[in-house]
């Protein structure tokens, strides 16, 4: 099937080029839609999948929107709405909790003004962003660095063995 | 220039190219840089080394290399200089770098960063051999973390470069591959893998050659092999490991099993989480097609094969091999039922295997050495290793890989070290959300497949969590429902609607709201998850519900029936963390607040309220409530015990005690009519008496002692607790109206039945007096004294037969005593402990104390016979000395004798080796005993014992414990008679409204915790008047403000 879609307004032309060269790389790969998707979020500063751009992909590729849709709420990873310029990710594994990670996603919460009931997803995956756009709080299922339970990531950063001060103060060096 | 491996000689040349990176005769210098090492700073270290390297000239060799294992060691890093043996540092931070530098240049490894050498190493499919040499550091397998272990999926990891293919083939890589396209025999090699039993290492271990020859025996234009490398399991990062440390071994392992199977394409399926891994597999793979040992025309053979990778985006049930296809296919990653069996229609419909990537690692080494070698290690059934992560609440937290079969305890023990801070592991928990937990009385169970499926777990991928006694089991439970809750894909209603449930009925639990029918039915709908459920997702989810229910049940009941979380980690069930932790349970963010806010009287009343012997706990408590304390995790706990002995004693003997005592007085509730018997007037039974005297009932105590206090008056020396403040406290308790019978022994001079015709109800509180037996020689000479009776003497200023040198035997506080006591009276002193002094039961500051004043103490001794010197008295005592041996019930190592005999010259030996209840009274009492026939038996929740009516607390159904226990019995004995003579709940009228801050300080004090100023040792061993004394003012208020108010929760 070739058809020619019509650009949408707000997708530039490097958007589209991008997605084209994309698609037409991944393209009856296994797993193409997860690459795609992946490559989508990567590419975005804010680190999410926009509408316009899963619209395109959508129509580009044939799959059906309400396939990508039904993936992209399927996992983790992605985003459907901006996140942060800073992201502080509390591990939630087993280790880190019997370590008192808990604590921690709460002291986090508690610095940045961020209330339960404004988290978004579920056990494995919450997130929340302070309303200036600063911060992303987030959880991971696990990090796979138990040995340094409890873990947090500043910005990628790893901090092993983390107290609820050391991450406070990590806290603070990027809302400063 | 092209690599390309296409007959022998040009993978003779890559091997020896490996060699000289290896062993490159210069000075190799290794980091360990998997995720784990650069968590801990391990990318600084390489920079740190490549720029003075670079500065200083040296033509050393610089590398990074995957873990070791152990990570709680990381940085490690790995030097080899020439002619010596392989030496591997620990904690080694870019600052060590110079100096380390230094040394490495003049040819010395300093001994005391390393944490073992290795001379010769076993790759499994090659042996590189170092030198010997540095004798003073251990050998890698005499380090007691890898004593045991048997490296055959981490061969290479911690020991090559991830990065170097060369040095892959090296240490025999890729000679698998070698031999396999050369024979050209793929069902020999099935045969082979078959022979060897090799399980899948995913957790449900069905066995690898099976699958393989259905995928071979397919037809099929297109054929799949995939690499699940998606660990999802929360708690184990063994593939992550795997992979960064030596991605070769499975790529050869995939490679293999594409010819043998005649599959067409494969695909490595990697967690997002894992970059690294991904970035080190996509290297390893770009490394192999340059070498031609992938893509096309493999080693020239012909054979073609090739494998792309997929970052899998974070989904749990994606370990599942049919969702893990769908989710290949773009679609959600929705499990489908089985059969169809990928083997005959799986990724589009064509025939697909699926392995774990650890199944992989293990296939190069059974073509090169043998199904038979292969099966020499493990159990007859579950043949071969296994790598665990061996995390949370061990000292040495890392990467094992053991022989199946290996007894948890090994793990735990052994190779974990135990728990940390002292504290007593309480289980394991194998197989992450789809496993259980296994309580520590069953750590003799081999691990392998069928045992612990046997226990309600299952091995899993290999997470292994150890927990302590600081974990609360409902809440493990809860958090991996939790988990599986939000994992579940929603496609079946077992799991998406029953995890629901199970998830809420949890959630009342750890609030507090759960009723005895909660129980059950989480039971009932944890069985129907698990039966009916479409995929292994929902078929193990109830796992961790069922085998904590089997194993922990107590805790369950616990939080339904006494609304108590012992572990202190269920919020709801507990104000603070060290109201939790404490006996009597005692508001104490209440009294720090009111004394912060220099309300003196009223936290004097928050305290005697909850506390009615303050003065005296305030010196002797065992302080539980520092151990849980949050402020330790920044400095250290609030010093709550001297902060109420503080308020306490700011008020007794001063002109505000009278009015405040009236207030306590008008808290009494009206006269109830009811009379209650208190037999004992230690402790627990005037804890006892005080409530139910405030709580308006008519209390009368029997003692047998001509006063009232029992231990702390009669065994608590003088120096710790004096006389007057026992006396203050007691004043307190009598104007209550509390009345005392004294020199009356229940049992001889008034019998049960003539106490129950006269009483609602009684508590019985006697204690245990009794002097545990001990079979020693020598115990009958004079001079032999038993600590309860010596003490006892002592504080009636009555003539002890303590002569010049004395021995005490025992590590508790009635030994501490004992010695300290026998120091003011001029001895000299030796406390002889079988174990460690890690594990002595005495309160540390008052060990250190007796130490400071003179007293030696001897580890690892236990007695054998007290010396005659000939006239019936002694001349010494002689000890066996032991060693640690194997960890017991305790979680303690047992001390096991030597031949080496120790004798201490002495004429004294006092015996503090534990007290006992008298069983004379127990036992004519007529009331049921506990197993074992030691203790009175009652009810956890009531204390009512076998009669009704009658109840007990404090030692007489614990055994031998401590002051603030005993009280926390008596108080909890007051609430429940009361409860049951007046069928109301009527306990919490006792205590006043107090208003006070309920706001979190902004800005705690950053002061340091304050310790209480004592005299010096030598004044100190010169008197039994007082030595230590309270804080002054400023500093108990500092105190208060050092605490962070975790009595105040955000959603309040």
């Amino acid at each position: 099937m070739t058809f020619a879609p019509s650009l949408p307004a707000h997708l530039s032309r490097e958007d589209q080029e991008f997605l084209d060269q994309l698609i037409s790389e991944q393209q009856d790969r296994p797993g193409m839609l997860l690459t795609v998707l992946e490559r989508i979020q990567e590419r975005q500063p804010e680190k999410y999948l926009p509408a316009p751009m899963l619209d395109y992909l959508a129509r580009r590729t044939g799959i059906p929107e309400s396939r990508i849709y039904n993936v992209v709420t399927f996992y983790a990873l992605f985003n459907l709405k901006p996140q942060g310029r800073h992201t502080v990710c509390i591990c939630r594994g087993t280790a880190c909790h019997t370590r008192g990670s808990m604590r921690l996603l709460e002291s986090v919460r508690l610095q940045l003004g961020l209330r339960e009931d404004e988290d978004e997803g579920s056990a494995d995956k919450l997130t929340a962003t302070t309303p200036d756009g600063a911060v992303t709080v987030r959880t991971v299922a696990c990090f796979g660095q138990c040995a340094l339970a409890p873990v947090a990531e500043v910005d990628h950063h790893v901090l092993g063995h983390v107290n609820e001060r050391a991450l406070q103060r990590e806290v603070e060096q990027l809302i400063r | 220039m092209s690599h390309r491996i296409s007959d022998l000689s040009s993978f003779n040349a890559a091997h020896a190219a490996g060699l000289r990176k290896l062993m490159p005769g210069v000075p190799r210098i290794a980091i360990g840089m998997g995720t784990c090492g650069m968590g801990n700073g391990a990318e600084a270290v390489y920079h740190a080394f490549a720029d003075h390297i670079h500065n200083l000239g040296l033509g050393f060799h610089l590398t990074r290399t995957g873990c070791f294992g152990f990570c709680a060691e990381e940085p490690l890093v790995n030097v080899l200089l020439p002619g010596q043996p392989l030496v591997v540092l620990r904690r080694i931070q870019a600052s060590d770098v110079p100096a380390l530098l230094d040394h490495l240049a003049a040819g010395r490894i300093p001994a005391e960063l390393a944490l073992c050498k290795i001379e010769e190493w076993d790759h499994i499919t090659a042996t590189i051999k170092y030198a010997a040499g540095q004798p003073e550091i251990p050998h890698w397998y005499d380090v007691p973390f890898f004593t045991g272990q048997k490296k055959i999926v981490l061969r290479n990891c911690g020991i090559i470069s991830p990065i170097e293919i060369e040095e892959y083939i090296a240490v025999g890589g890729y000679q698998a591959l070698y031999k396999v396209l050369i024979d050209s025999s793929p069902e020999a090699v099935i045969e082979q893998l078959k022979a060897a039993k090799l399980r899948g290492r995913g957790g449900a271990g069905y066995q690898t050659g099976l699958k393989w020859e259905m995928l071979r025996k397919a037809q099929a234009e297109r054929k799949f092999l995939i690499s699940n490398a998606d660990e999802g399991d929360p708690g184990a990062y063994m593939n992550r490991n795997e992979i960064e440390g030596d991605p070769h071994s499975m790529l050869e392992g995939m490679i293999i099993a594409g010819y043998v199977t005649g599959s067409t394409e494969g695909i490595l399926y990697v967690r997002a989480e894992y970059p690294l891994a991904v970035h080190r597999l996509q290297h390893a793979m770009d490394q192999a097609r340059d070498y031609g040992l992938l893509g096309k025309n493999i080693l020239g053979r012909g054979f073609n094969f090739d494998i792309s990778l997929v970052e899998g985006a974070g989904a749990f049930v994606c370990g599942e091999e049919t969702a893990l296809i769908r989710s290949l296919e773009g679609r959600a990653g929705r499990p489908t039922p089985r059969p169809p069996y990928p083997a005959e229609k799986g990724l589009w419909g064509y025939p697909t295997n699926i392995n774990n990537v650890e199944t992989w690692y293990n296939v190069a080494p059974i073509v090169v050495k043998g199904a038979a070698w292969f099966t020499e290690t493990g159990s007859p059934k579950s043949p071969g290793t296994k790598v665990f992560s061996l995390v949370g609440k061990v000292q040495n937290t890392g990467l094992v890989e053991m022989p199946l079969g290996t007894p948890l305890k090994t793990f735990v023990y052994d190779i974990g070290g135990g728990a940390t801070h002292g504290k007593a592991v309480k289980a394991v928990q194998t197989g992450g959300p789809s496993g259980g937990t296994i309580p520590q009385e069953m750590f003799d169970t081999p691990v392998d497949y069928e045992t612990l499926a046997q226990l309600g777990s299952i091995m899993g991928s290999g997470g292994m969590v150890v927990m302590d006694e600081d974990n609360c089991m409902v809440d493990v439970a809860r958090y991996f429902v939790e988990f599986t809750h939000s994992e579940s894909c929603g496609k079946c209603t077992p799991c998406r609607a029953g995890l629901d449930q199970a998830l809420r009925i949890l959630n009342r639990f750890t609030h507090g709201v759960a009723t005895d029918g909660d129980l059950d039915t989480l039971d009932e709908l944890s069985r129907m998850i698990r039966d009916m459920s479409l995929c292994g997702l929902g078929q193990s989810a109830p796992n961790p519900v069922l085998t904590s229910m089997r194993h922990f049940r107590r805790e369950f009941e616990d939080h339904v029936r006494a609304h108590r979380c012992r572990a202190g980690v269920c919020e709801d069930l507990a104000l603070s963390p060290c109201e939790n932790s404490c006996p009597l349970h005692m508001n104490i963010p209440r009294f720090l607040q009111l004394l912060k806010e220099d309300r003196l009287e009223e936290a004097f009343l928050s305290v005697v309220l909850d506390n009615p012997l303050p003065a005296s706990t305030g010196r002797v408590c065992q302080h539980p409530c520092d151990n849980r304390c949050r402020r330790s995790a920044i400095d250290d706990a609030v010093n709550m015990r001297e902060v109420h002995r503080f308020i306490a004693d700011s008020i007794y003997g001063t002109p505000r005690y009278e009015p405040l005592i009236e207030q306590v007085l008008a808290r009494k509730l009206p006269p109830t009519g009811c009379k209650i018997a208190i037999v004992g007037a230690g402790p627990a039974g005037l804890s006892c008496a005080y409530y139910c005297a405030l709580l308006g009932h008519d209390v009368t105590v029997y003692e047998n002692n001509a006063e009232a206090g029992g231990m702390l008056r009669y065994a608590l020396p003088n120096y710790r607790l004096p006389i007057e403040v026992i006396e203050h406290e007691l004043e307190l308790i009598r104007r209550l109206g509390v009345s005392f019978i004294f020199n009356t022994t229940v049992g001889r001079d008034i019998s049960l039945n003539e106490l129950d015709a006269a009483h609602d109800a009684v508590f019985l509180s006697i204690g245990t007096w009794k002097e545990s037996w001990v079979y020693l020689a020598g115990t009958e000479l004079r001079g032999v004294l038993h600590a309860l009776p010596f003490l006892e003497a002592v504080n009636k200023d009555e003539t002890t037969q303590l002569g010049r040198k004395v021995a005490v035997i025992g590590g508790g506080n009635a030994a501490i005593d004992s010695a300290r006591t026998a120091l003011r009276l001029g001895a000299d002193v030796t406390i002889v402990y079988r174990r460690e002094r890690k594990d002595m039961p005495a309160i540390r500051e008052e060990t250190e104390a007796a130490e400071a004043e003179g007293a030696r103490i001897v580890f690892l001794a236990a007695p054998h016979r007290i010396v005659d010197d000939g006239s019936g008295g002694i001349q010494a005592i002689e000890c066996v000395k032991t060693t640690l041996g194997e960890f017991d019930r305790s979680g303690r190592r047992r001390p096991v004798p030597t031949d080496e005999i120790l004798r201490i010259a002495c004429d004294t030996v006092i015996l503090a080796v534990g007290e006992t209840v008298d069983l004379d009274f127990v036992k004519a009492s007529g009331l049921r005993l506990k197993e074992g026939g030691t203790m009175l038996e009652v009810d956890r929740h009531t204390l009512l014992t076998s009669r009704p009516n009658f109840y007990a607390g404090g030692d007489l159904i614990t055994g031998a414990s401590n002051v603030s226990n005993a009280m926390g019995w008596g108080k909890k004995a007051a609430r429940t008679i009361d409860q049951a003579l007046m069928d109301e709940f009527r306990w919490p009228r006792i205590w006043p409204e107090f208003k006070h801050s309920m706001t979190v300080p902004a800005h705690p004090s950053t002061a340091r915790r304050h310790h209480n100023r004592e005299l010096d040792p030598a004044k100190r061993a010169a008197t039994f008047a007082e030595t230590t004394f309270p804080l002054a003012p400023v500093e108990a208020m500092e105190e208060t403000c050092r605490c962070l108010r975790c009595d105040i929760r955000a959603d309040h």
